[in-house]
């Protein structure tokens, strides 16, 4: 594995609004706070490099909260920072997560001038009734018009999708589907919603006033999208992934394989040197360790062979294509074929992988259990 | 100058106000100043004062003068609960009477009766106090009233005091001095001494109480216990004042301790006698008894590492209460533990809650039993102390198991609801009595394990919190019993055994299998829970196969936070019982215990 990361993440933690359903680190209403987030970040991306240089990114994403919701100064201000700090590769791929009422035609041009190559919006549905219950400010048609005019500008379009909202049925998901792969995308995320501690829907929940869907209502949604998108021409090469040929995301794919990366923000998570170093999730936090001297990591874990090892599979056979063990084995030198045997033997019994040589996948009926094959390929070590 | 000595011990339901009368008394004496004053002195236990109950007697004395007289007044503190009769009779025994505290609103309740018929059996004197006059519903004059029908005592002899104002201490202390007997003052006769409670002091080893019926225990004086048949050096007397005050001897008559260098409690017994060595010793005291157990239930570590630590934690608590044992037991589901016997359900609750508060170790507890009695084929009597022994039908002749009979004191407009309780959970009716206008007393034989299960809580829940029940063994009754197992995927969990009527264990069994049910996690296959007597299924659940994960992203910020997700699910997992294939929470060995109607 690459010890120089050749990706990053920056954390834009701004929102105008939380949702019910959101457990990132985010701030919602606090404007104010956006300039000294942008001092904040020029100091953290400048201390990180000089410790860690950077020679050349495959990858930039700028995700969020919103990074859209900055006005197009302070925007500005971001795009160059990076810029400046970060050189890009030929051919790199630079994302920025967008909210469909943030998009004008100005914006659009100022963030493709800058370099931007990719756009990944978030607009969870189409229907009006579900984005009111996901609550998300933006109308169906808008979400549409807004994908329209994105591809126009920024032809790589990628959006979420959330399934399995209260009271959503299969009708209604396969609406939001079909949609979807008549606009110009050409990467399409989707996952059934979740119910985090420390948001609004869990307590919701928790006192029975938002009832989740039942699981074999959940399991044919997921597994609707699947059939659907694979006919309209998407690969589903992530569980909760998919895209058009030559389009899969390569930001996150460094993820899933196990490469390192650099991560500015709040709550931000790197991999750099062998360390996984999460920053202080709360804004404030972060600002103000910032703003002393001091190091924004909350946390920092070193990450041994074994477990570098252990977490590349875990984490690999989350894509459908596999991922061959004696990879993993040469990257990190531990040996890891070896140790996972009676892990794969069970798994294999289980019918949860296939094996084919060093390679694993997941099996059709694996895929609905890709938790319990992570968990179980990542064994109790420390 | 005469020295006048009063014996006596105050009986009273939970709540109705004894600790508090103890504390004004020694005020009232001038034992204590007020500024000494701690709330509640003789509850000197910290989980007695957390649950604002007395569970070890306590002995202190009061002396003071009027006049050319002086006074020595024993106040002996007894535990209120049933399952401290026991301890309670041997304090009756050391008094020649009885301050019987009936609350001014509340009114005589089943403990006030079931104390007051023992201070009857012992044949002491009896003075009915009412208590908490000061309280804006009193109703003293009922209560007075109630008193005479349930206890036969005079309501002109009625004391009424409120122990929180102290109002009427004074005129209770006379009625002490002139109604209560003075003790037999036989100093000269061999020695003769009621060990009537015991405690363990970490420097000093164990405190032995007691009262002295005749002659005269001195310092340095080699003693003997006559039924335990050890002798020993009385190291140190005195009384307590209430602190431990020394003094050179106790006569007939007299209360306090002795330190005899006794390294283990499990050598003092209670009920036992003190004389003297040789030959010429006096004759033991009646009325002594080995404690019996007649609750069970097995703890186990929830860690098989901590099976040590349990040890060192059970045998530190049985230090300071020889009326709990246990011995190691193994099951297959649980690993390594110990079977524990407790002389009833607030004593089992007690020593669950201090093993919680004095050891850090995390406990699965099953489900409590009685003590059973069978007859085997070839007519042998065997204890049974857990559910797991039952041997096979087919080997039993005969299945006993403990009765009680129980007083339930109940306002009228509840009566039917009790009952109805009391036949469900097979009880013979054998009396009932109004004690007032609105107040009824029940009395019914019932198995102990129908009390054990739930009939407390039942009678408080059906009687809007006004029903008090009180209960005593009267012995052993066949009855079609049965064990009822419980088998997960084809496998019996022996920890969950129980004992129950054969008539009840359709629903029981249901009940349990659903409660389990619920209490298993899904797996990757199938998980079949079932109830069963013998071979014979008669209930099923299942516990459907997991079908999917939540299907979520994972992006580079959520593998770390997965990862430490997953591994607590994975630890959490490890602190899981495996039946065979199947992992079972802890808490899924407690479905047992509680019910769910259905």
């Amino acid at each position: 594995m690459p010890s120089t990361p050749r990706s990053a993440y920056l954390h834009v933690p701004f929102c105008r609004h939380r949702c019910g359903y959101c457990n990132f680190s985010v701030v919602a209403d606090r404007d104010d706070l956006i300039d000294r987030f942008l001092n904040a970040i020029e100091i953290e991306i400048t201390q990180v490099l000089a410790q860690t240089p950077c020679q050349q990114l495959d990858t930039l994403f700028i995700g969020g909260g919103t990074p859209t919701h900055l006005n197009p100064d302070q925007l500005e201000r971001l795009l160059k920072t990076l810029r400046q700090h970060l050189p890009l590769a030929e051919n790199a791929e630079w994302s920025v997560e967008a909210n469909p009422e943030d998009i004008t035609s100005d914006k659009l041009h100022q963030l493709r001038d800058a370099g931007i190559n990719r756009i990944s919006l978030g607009v969870q549905s189409f229907d009006d009734q579900k984005l009111a219950v996901l609550q998300r400010s933006h109308s169906g048609p808008l979400a549409q018009q807004v994908i329209e005019a994105t591809a126009n500008v920024i032809p790589n379009v990628s959006i979420d999708l959330i399934f399995a909202a209260p009271n959503e049925d299969l009708q209604r998901w396969q609406s939001d589907l079909q949609t979807a792969v008549r606009l110009p995308i050409k990467h399409l995320s989707t996952y059934a919603l979740t119910f985090e501690k420390g948001t609004q829907f869990w307590n919701q929940r928790q006192r029975g006033t938002l009832l989740p869907v039942d699981e074999s209502a959940e399991i044919e949604m997921y597994d609707q999208s699947r059939q659907m998108l694979g006919e309209a021409g998407f690969d589903h090469y992530e569980i909760s992934n998919f895209a058009q040929p030559d389009h899969q995301c390569r930001h996150n794919m460094a993820y899933w394989l196990g490469n390192p990366w650099y991560a500015f923000g709040p709550g931000a998570a790197a991999f750099i040197d062998h360390h996984r170093n999460v920053n202080h999730r709360s804004t404030f936090t972060y600002l103000k360790r910032i703003e002393q001297g001091r190091s924004p990591i909350d946390e920092s874990e070193s990450i041994t062979a074994q477990q570098a090892a252990r977490e590349a599979a875990a984490f690999g056979a989350r894509l459908l294509q596999g991922i061959d063990l004696a990879d993993i084995e040469r990257a990190t030198g531990w040996p890891i074929i070896q140790e996972l045997q009676p892990t794969l033997d069970q798994l294999l019994e289980q019918a949860l992988i296939q094996i084919s040589n060093t390679s694993i996948c997941l099996t059709e009926r694996g895929i609905h259990f890709a938790d319990t094959v992570a968990s179980e390929l990542l064994g109790e070590t420390h | 100058m005469t020295k006048h000595l009063r014996n006596f011990c105050i009986i009273a339901h939970i709540d109705h106000g004894k600790s508090t009368l103890a504390d004004r008394l020694l005020e009232e004496t001038g034992t204590v100043s007020i500024r000494e004053m701690k709330e509640q002195l003789l509850d000197d236990l910290e989980l007695e004062r957390q649950r604002g109950i007395t569970i070890k007697a306590r002995a202190v004395v009061m002396k003071f003068r009027r006049g050319k007289d002086e006074y020595e007044l024993n106040l002996i503190d007894t535990p209120g609960h049933v399952d401290f009769q026991y301890e309670v009779s041997r304090a009756l025994a050391c008094c020649e009477g009885v301050l019987l505290l009936v609350d001014a609103f509340q009114g005589v309740e089943a403990q006030t009766v079931a104390n007051a018929y023992a201070a009857m059996e012992h044949d002491l004197h009896i003075i009915p106090v009412i208590n908490k006059i000061d309280l804006t519903h009193a109703r003293p004059d009922e209560v007075a009233e109630e008193m005479m029908n349930s206890l036969g005592t005079d309501p002109d002899d009625c004391v009424r005091v409120s122990a929180k104002t102290g109002q009427g201490v004074g005129k209770l202390v006379d009625a002490i001095i002139e109604h209560i007997p003075e003790p037999p003052r036989d100093t000269e006769a061999v020695l003769q001494a009621m060990v009537f409670d015991s405690n363990y002091d970490d420097y000093r080893g164990a405190i032995t109480y007691v009262r002295v019926m005749q002659g005269t225990v001195r310092k340095g004086q080699k003693i003997r216990f006559l039924r335990a048949d050890t002798t020993h050096d009385v190291v140190e007397l005195g009384q307590f004042t209430p602190h431990r005050t020394a003094c050179d001897e106790l006569s007939a008559g007299q209360v306090g301790y002795l330190i005899c260098n006794i390294k283990s409690l499990g050598d003092v017994h209670i009920g036992d006698t003190i004389s003297i060595p040789g030959d010429g010793a006096a004759e033991p005291l009646a009325g002594y008894s080995r404690p019996k157990r007649m609750v069970y239930c097995g703890l186990f570590p929830s860690d098989g590492q901590n099976f040590s630590d349990l040890r060192e934690a059970l045998e530190r608590l049985a230090v300071n209460d020889p009326s709990f044992e246990f011995e190691p037991e193994t099951s297959d589901a649980l690993g390594f533990g110990f079977r524990c016997g407790f002389l009833g359900l607030l004593h089992m609750e007690i020593v669950q809650q201090r093993l919680e508060n004095e050891s850090d170790i995390d406990l699965v507890q099953t489900a409590p039993n009685v003590t059973y009695e069978i007859v085997n084929k070839r007519g042998e009597t065997v204890e049974i102390h857990k559910p797991q022994d039952v041997p096979d039908p087919g080997d039993v002749e005969e299945f006993r198991q403990p009765i009680v009979r129980c007083n339930i004191i109940v306002p009228t407009d509840f009566i039917g609801a009790v009952m109805k309780l009391c036949q469900e959970r097979r009880g013979i009716q054998k009396s009932q009595e109004y004690l007032a206008a609105q107040r009824a007393m029940l009395t019914y034989d019932i198995p102990l394990a129908e009390v054990v299960y739930d009939l407390h809580d039942k009678i408080k829940s059906c009687t809007r919190g006004y029903g008090t029940l009180d209960y005593e063994i009267i012995g052993y009754e066949a009855a079609d019993l049965a064990r009822l197992d419980f088998l997960v995927n084809g496998k019996r969990v022996d920890a969950l055994s129980i004992v129950c009527n054969r008539a009840d264990a359709d629903r029981r069994g249901r009940a349990v299998a659903k409660k389990l049910k619920s209490e298993i996690d899904r797996h990757m296959f199938e998980v079949a829970v079932q109830a069963a007597i013998g071979s014979r299924v008669i209930a099923r659940e299942t516990v459907p196969a997991m079908r999917k994960n939540v299907t979520a992203k994972c992006y580079g910020g959520d593998i770390t936070r997965k990862r430490k997700l997953l591994q607590k699910q994975k630890e959490g997992k490890k602190r899981m019982k495996a039946i065979g294939n199947v992992e079972i929470s802890q808490k899924a060995f407690m479905a047992v215990l509680s019910e769910d109607d259905s």
